[in-house]
């Protein structure tokens, strides 16, 4: 803890509730992330009561409150609403200073993000219909294969198989993998392929906004290797994962009630980034759980000895 | 933490024309007559596609235009009963849904009221709206630059057992593609707008002989007379919304469309469209604006949503958004009134018809929407992916990329539908608006 102000940013997606507080100089006091049904108060404010005990305050403590995410809404107290891009691009540049394209796989949607010198929005593009290519797809795949969505990412990386999944459509694609289980496909090759398709289907999404490096890729799918190593082959480049990839945008809304507090500003009133507070290259975001470093996914999954053909 | 959040429920910050509620008067007595036009011992036309109506009416037919019919019973929420009963006799969601609608009414039609049972509580009223459409005597296809439009009247054709006499004009997609060519200029436009006059003397012929009636020319002239002078006062209106702050927008435009649109050339229908630019130039005068505290202009491209309209113009000034122009209203429905030669008007009708916003190239959707985004000096684009529209949707990503490299304007797209409202998802317009006023506010407060 370095300052004497502190932050709250609360992202309530519809999987998960993510809480952040920050100090006065963006540094990471303390971090929650709670996985839920759906859109849930009750994971909400389990979130933010354990970030807030965890950093030893209270509600009143606080400085200033950001949500984001579906129940941006529904988060009491906060002074100021900013949409999960706006917030994703402020939080991935402060953790990954220069980053050019943020890729967000989330529960409901995915979305790429370009951003500028500064980590402000250029441009954006959301998939378009229902949960194609988003981490619900890896849900039912999990599902589906009956393995738990934390080793999916390994099973995907065994296979070699590809088994071309045809469709985008997650309840489709249900069916699919139900009738290759029939035939028997061996589940690696299911995985792999389905990992394959999402990345394609992601590759037409950074299409919309035009491929600029380095990329990073954020959310909870950034944690399964897989996703981020047939992402690296799609886009045929390095795909960078911030050590916290789930509360990038907890974290950015966190630094948003922070910089209004800086600009001396109310946040109500503020425009996110509107000028150039960050410091630079980057702002202390570790928590102190680990070094803050990058995980390079794709050179991880490389050193995996990952079996997908070139160009995704 | 002591602010408290903003009410989820917001006031209207609208302040819509008081003039189109005129419009909307004439049209629902429009629709009244239609439906007793048979008691009246009147022909009936069925058509779809481009405005047709001033042909009818100096042919002495009443008629219905089939998206026309469909888009009121969207915007009455009335649509059920009819996409249900054309669900019924087999047509899928994915299809078109004005011509899924106006199927189904054309199936109530043929079934009348014991056809209307469909055990869904209220939904016998709704049927019987959608089933009031009296039988046609006569299809007319006049669609450009979607295919839906030719098979809709086929299959209207044969839910009708064939016996209902069928007129199909073709229309030339325009690909804007040779050297000449332009928008309302080349080679490719000269003989495209020939070829379609052409086929509407044919289609006069065709219905003087198989209705019995003489055609009368000089009330086609009259009414075509009346209709460029409306389309003319409808551009000035058009004209006089680029002021700062917007003092009407879009969404009064899109309630100004039906009369423009399907109703009969007279002297009502200019004295409306002159009280809907007078009364734009007095707020112009007195300071008044179409929505509250204008912070934000858009453009919106994509046909209605007509489910939505109340819901979307009250959205967008939510947010301090004035939704300026779009393709739907800024380039269709005699938007080149210049064009018309009110002593011999075909030709001019011929080339409107084929100015459909979806017979066009990008090439030339391209210009019109840069243009369009030019002088309405917006500051992103939103494009309504209409779910079951191709033909509108085909270019959206196209014309999206060209204003963001060209004029550096973004844009976000949100699904929907013409007539069904299921394909509309709240949170996804919203939080994409959200995100994108959101950019345009930084880039506001770099740039000053
Ligand atoms: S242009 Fe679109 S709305 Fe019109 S008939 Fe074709 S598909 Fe339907």
């Amino acid at each position: 803890m370095t300052g004497e102000r502190r932050y709250l940013g609360v992202d309530l997606g519809s999987t998960t509730a993510k809480a952040v507080v920050v100090d006065q100089d963006g540094a990471i006091v303390s971090s929650s992330t709670i996985a839920m049904g759906a859109v849930s108060r009750a994971g909400m404010q389990r979130a933010v009561d354990a970030a807030l005990a965890d950093a030893g305050l209270t509600a009143e403590d606080l400085d200033g409150t950001v949500s984001t995410g579906y129940g941006r809404r529904l988060v009491p107290g906060a002074q100021r609403t900013f949409t999960e891009i706006t917030c994703h691009a402020r939080g991935t540049s402060a953790m990954v200073p220069g980053c050019r394209l943020v890729i967000d796989i989330g529960g409901q949607d995915s979305k790429a993000i370009t951003v500028d010198d500064d980590g402000l929005v250029q441009e954006f593009a959301m998939n378009d219909r229902c949960a194609s290519g988003t981490g619900r797809f890896y849900e039912v795949l999990a599902t589906a294969v009956e393995v738990p969505i934390e080793e999916l990412g390994a099973l995907a990386l065994k296979g070699s198989t590809d088994l071309e999944i045809s469709t985008m459509c997650a309840t489709f694609a249900e069916t699919e993998i139900v009738s290759l289980l029939a035939q028997d496909a061996p589940v690696a090759d299911i995985a792999s392929s389905v990992h394959r398709a999402i990345a394609a289907r992601t590759l037409a999404l950074v299409a919309q906004v035009g491929r600029h490096t380095p990329v990073v890729l954020t959310g909870g799918v950034a944690q399964n290797p897989a996703a981020v190593a047939f992402l690296a082959r799609a886009l045929d480049t390095e795909v960078l994962v911030p050590a916290h990839p789930q509360i990038t945008g907890a974290y950015g809304a966190a630094l948003l009630a922070r910089d209004a507090d800086r600009r001396g500003r109310p946040v109500a009133d503020d425009v996110a980034g509107a000028d150039r507070l960050f410091p630079r290259p980057s702002e202390p975001h570790s928590c102190g759980s680990c070094d803050g470093t990058i995980d390079t996914g794709a050179a991880h999954a490389v050193d995996l000895g990952l079996p997908v053909r070139l160009g995704g | 933490m002591t602010a408290t959040m903003p009410p989820l429920a917001t006031p209207d910050r609208t302040n819509r024309l008081a003039a189109t509620r005129h419009g909307n008067r004439m049209v629902a007595q429009y629709w009244d007559d239609l439906f007793t036009a048979r008691e009246r011992g009147q022909q009936i036309v069925w058509y779809n596609g481009g405005a047709l109506n001033p042909i009818f009416q100096a042919a002495g037919l009443a008629w219905c235009h089939g998206e026309a019919f469909a888009a009121r019973l969207a915007a009455q929420q009335l649509e059920g009963p009819a996409q249900l009963a054309g669900a019924e006799y087999g047509y899928n969601a994915e299809l078109c849904s004005y011509s899924r609608t106006h199927l189904g009414c054309a199936v109530l039609t043929v079934q009348g009221d014991e056809g209307a049972q469909t055990g869904v509580v209220g939904a016998h009223d709704q049927a019987e709206l959608a089933a009031r459409l009296p039988a046609p005597d006569f299809f007319v296809n006049n669609y450009a630059g979607c295919s839906t439009g030719q098979q809709w009247d086929e299959i209207s054709y044969r839910v009708f057992d064939k016996e209902v006499p069928i007129f199909n004009i073709s229309h030339p997609f325009l690909w804007g593609n040779k050297a000449d060519a332009g928008y309302l200029q080349g080679e490719e436009w000269e003989s495209a707008s020939r070829y379609v006059r052409d086929q509407l003397v044919d289609l006069i012929a065709w219905l003087e002989e198989r209705s019995g009636n003489k055609f009368d020319w000089d009330l086609l002239r009259e009414s075509m007379t009346y209709i460029k002078r409306a389309a003319e006062l409808r551009r000035e209106g058009l004209e006089l919304c680029k002021a700062k702050p917007a003092p009407a927008t879009f969404w009064d435009w899109i309630s100004a469309i039906a009369p423009i649109n399907f109703l009969p050339g007279n002297q009502e229908l200019v004295d409306y469209f002159a009280s809907v630019r007078d009364e734009i130039q007095h707020r112009i005068d007195h300071g008044i604006t179409g929505i509250e505290n204008e912070r934000y202009r858009l453009y919106f491209d994509g046909i209605m949503n007509w489910n939505k309209l109340g819901f979307l113009s009250r959205k967008f000034a939510e947010h301090g958004v004035a939704v300026m122009a779009g393709r739907y209203i800024t380039n269709a429905f005699w938007q080149e009134p210049q064009l018309i030669d009110t002593d011999d008007p075909l030709l001019g009708m011929a080339q409107h018809y084929l100015l459909c916003p979806t017979n066009h190239g990008t090439r030339t959707l391209d210009y019109l929407t840069l243009r369009d985004c030019e002088e309405y000096d917006v500051d992103g684009i939103v494009f309504h992916s209409t779910r079951t529209c191709r033909a509108f949707t085909g270019p959206q990503r196209l014309l999206a990329r060209s204003a963001q490299n060209n004029l550096g304007i973004p844009s976000i797209f949100f699904e929907g539908d013409v007539a069904d409202a299921s394909f509309y998802k709240e949170e996804i317009l919203e939080s994409r608006l959200a995100a994108m006023l959101e950019a345009i506010d930084v880039k506001r407060a770099q740039a000053s």
